[in-house]
């Protein structure tokens, strides 16, 4: 806002310092990742990249919060459905049990997974010599599970919420099943709300550290995923191992970040 | 409800007759059978009824309308029939069959709900044809059917637009021709104009009354604009509180409501006491002749007379155009020009006594003006210049018709 005509000091001055403050805290950190990722050439980058490991590790990362994003995507839409169309005892404190994964720190997460699927644990040790699920792929997609749990919940809620009940009651009315209103009306008009819940989800479980790294086992080439192999390198000496993965997954939130960012009117089109 | 014409009366003195109103058009010779009806629809919501007893049929090609208040229950008896709501008792039948207890869709009634109710995503062609994709009817056969009804309501240039593109009026059209194209049983509109400005809403009004006729499909409209339902119904049940007060064309209803309610929902309408005489009414100290049916009106029994602001006729003398029956004076409070006509308010003055206690409705020097009776009169265009009028004139307040309401039980 402007008072008085003319060059205004304050605008270049309040601008100049924001950007001043970020670049220690987000620009710097960001750019370091490339500037030492490549600094030994492109060629020692790629080297790193395709080591065996390392690919295995990125794979695995994809392929677990893959999982982890179709069932919670299905999941958020089963429990959006259920709680916005019914009023019940005991709603809220689903909602809040729904939100909570959340709010609880992802090494916490993991921990209550090993207790209660571990060798020793409340369940898992009645599946021991059978069936084993933590230090497995299993794990790190519960693990992911849990983590992300509230996230497309979270987006597809809203949108239930608002949309207008005289939309299914005409559906029904002209003759449409349950399951037809629930195709030809209700899911296209969720169809924004689904795919960034599901963006969200998978680029949250892609990076997710705390909680994998004590259900995983950290074994490399069997249940490492790319930042537990970050963090493997790191302490091992191999920055250059590490830094190709880290660039990767910079890259990788990136692109994630800005189809959220520039499709939210695509997804939302009428 | 009972209703008179007077045709002549000079003065208080001369002698007053009345005859019946001039008979309302002819019900149609051959009734139709009843192409939907309710018979003792009741609701409940917990411990509130919402619904008494309603019944009521509609015949094929007919336009019912459901007038009343909010709260009166209209969209509750809307959507028991559309089968989205469960009666508490009563039944819903289309077309001879009963259908209570099958589900909205499996009735085959088309709903054009207040906000419309068009899918977002997709485009006018797409709404239109949904009933029929839903029937895994032949591509061939839903083209040609959205067609004509494209053609019908007039949007063929429109066909591959969003809903979110089209206007109120066009999205009303369309959500017409979605229901059209399953050949409902009846149509329900659900306050079909309520999100509309005046100009769009009359307009839309016509549009939709001569579309109904090309397509003859019985119709049952909820609104609690009384304008509305007069124009469009073919005829008119007013709700109050959960009940139906009155059932009947627009033309009964207008000119002999049943019931206080009717006639006051129905626009302005005047309320004096009245006491039954053997041959006559006295209204304060005028007596107006009335033929009387005895099984209702008994000698000294307390009514009612209701008369509509048009129905009054002003006289600065005792000499009053034929066919009105002088019933009071008055002086003129108020004047107010409306456009087409010139409106009126009277304070009566006071007069004779009323139902045997001296009534409070007529004014003296010393009676509170709350405590009197005003009435309203209209007065067309050449009437209010060919005799003017001013604030404080003393007039011979007349009708030229009225009801008798029947005695509280």
């Amino acid at each position: 806002m402007r008072h008085v005509r003319g060059f205004d000091v304050v605008r270049p001055l309040s601008i100049g310092m924001l950007v001043f403050m970020m670049l220690p805290l987000v620009f710097l950190p960001l750019a370091s990742i490339f500037i030492f990722g490549t600094s030994n050439g492109l060629d020692k980058f790629w080297a790193a990249l395709m080591a065996p490991e390392a690919v295995f590790a990125l794979k695995l990362s994809m392929a677990t919060s893959f999982w982890a994003t179709v069932f919670n995507v299905l999941f958020g839409l089963f429990a959006a459905y259920v709680l916005s169309r019914h009023n019940f005892w005991g709603r809220n404190a689903l909602i809040v049990t729904i939100s909570l994964p959340t709010a609880i720190p992802t090494a916490v997460a993991g921990f209550a997974l090993l207790l209660l699927w571990g060798p020793y644990g409340t369940l898992g040790r009645f599946l021991t010599p059978h069936v084993e699920i933590m230090f497995t792929a299993l794990a790190i997609i519960l693990a992911n599970i849990f983590v992300t749990f509230p996230l497309a919940f979270g987006v597809i809620k809203p949108v239930f919420d608002t949309m207008s009940r005289s939309l299914e009651e005409a559906s029904a009315t002209i003759g449409a099943t349950r399951w037809q209103t629930f195709w030809h009306v209700t899911l296209p008009s969720l169809r924004g709300a689904i795919v960034s819940g599901a963006l969200l989800t998978f680029a949250r479980a892609v990076g997710e550290f705390g909680s994998t790294i004590l259900v995983s086992g950290n074994l490399a080439g069997r249940t490492q995923t790319a930042p537990l192999y970050i963090f493997a390198k790191f302490n091992e000496g191999q920055i250059e191992a590490a830094n190709a993965i880290a660039i990767v997954l910079a890259l990788f939130s990136f692109l994630i970040f800005s189809v959220l960012f520039f499709a939210r009117d695509w997804l939302d089109v009428d | 409800m009972i209703g008179w014409t007077l045709t002549e009366s000079e003065s208080v003195k001369a002698k007053e007759q009345l005859i019946p109103r001039p008979a309302e058009p002819a019900p149609l010779a051959d009734p139709s059978p009843a192409a939907a009806s309710v018979v003792g629809l009741s609701k409940r919501f917990g411990k509130t009824s919402v619904l008494e007893n309603i019944s009521f049929d509609v015949a094929e090609g007919e336009v019912l309308v459901l007038l009343g208040a909010s709260g009166s229950g209209k969209t509750t008896i809307l959507r028991i029939i559309a089968g989205l709501e469960m009666p508490y008792t009563g039944k819903v039948i289309l077309h001879g069959k009963d259908v209570t207890e099958l589900p909205a869709r499996e009735r085959g009634v088309g709903v054009i709900f207040q906000s419309y109710a068009l899918f977002p995503k997709m485009t006018v062609e797409k709404n239109i044809g949904y009933g029929l994709r839903i029937r895994k009817r032949k591509r061939k056969e839903i083209r040609e059917t959205v067609n004509e009804l494209l053609a019908l309501v007039q949007l063929e240039e429109h066909r591959k637009k969003y809903p979110s593109q089209l206007s109120g009026g066009q999205q009303q059209r369309v959500a017409i021709a979605r229901t059209l194209a399953y050949k409902p049983e009846v149509l329900l509109f659900d306050e079909p104009f309520g999100a509309l400005d005046t100009q769009t809403r009359v307009h839309l009004r016509r549009e939709i009354k001569a579309l109904l006729r090309k397509v003859n499909v019985p119709s049952i409209f909820i609104t609690h604009d009384q304008e509305e339902a007069l124009e469009l119904g073919d005829r008119v049940a007013v709700l109050y509180q959960g009940h139906i007060e009155q059932l009947g064309t627009p033309f009964e209803i207008y000119n002999h409501p049943a019931t206080e309610y009717v006639a006051t929902f129905l626009g302005a309408a005047n309320i004096l006491d009245a006491t039954i005489r053997k041959d006559h009414l006295e209204v304060g100290s005028a007596r107006v002749s009335a033929i009387l049916d005895p099984q209702t009106f008994q000698d000294g029994d307390c009514v009612k007379i209701v008369f509509r602001p048009e129905d009054v006729v002003l006289s600065k003398n005792d000499f009053l155009r034929a066919g009105a029956a002088k019933i009071a004076a008055a002086h003129i409070e108020e004047i107010t020009f409306v456009g087409a006509y010139e409106r009126l308010r009277l304070r009566l003055e006071r007069g004779g006594e009323d139902c045997g206690h001296e009534s409070p409705y007529y004014l003296t020097t010393e009676t509170p003006e709350s405590q009197t009776k005003a009435i309203i009169a209209t007065r067309p265009k050449p009437e209010a210049a060919k005799t003017k009028l001013q604030i404080g004139d003393r007039v011979v307040v007349a009708v030229t018709s009225f009801t008798v309401l029947p005695p509280a039980k």
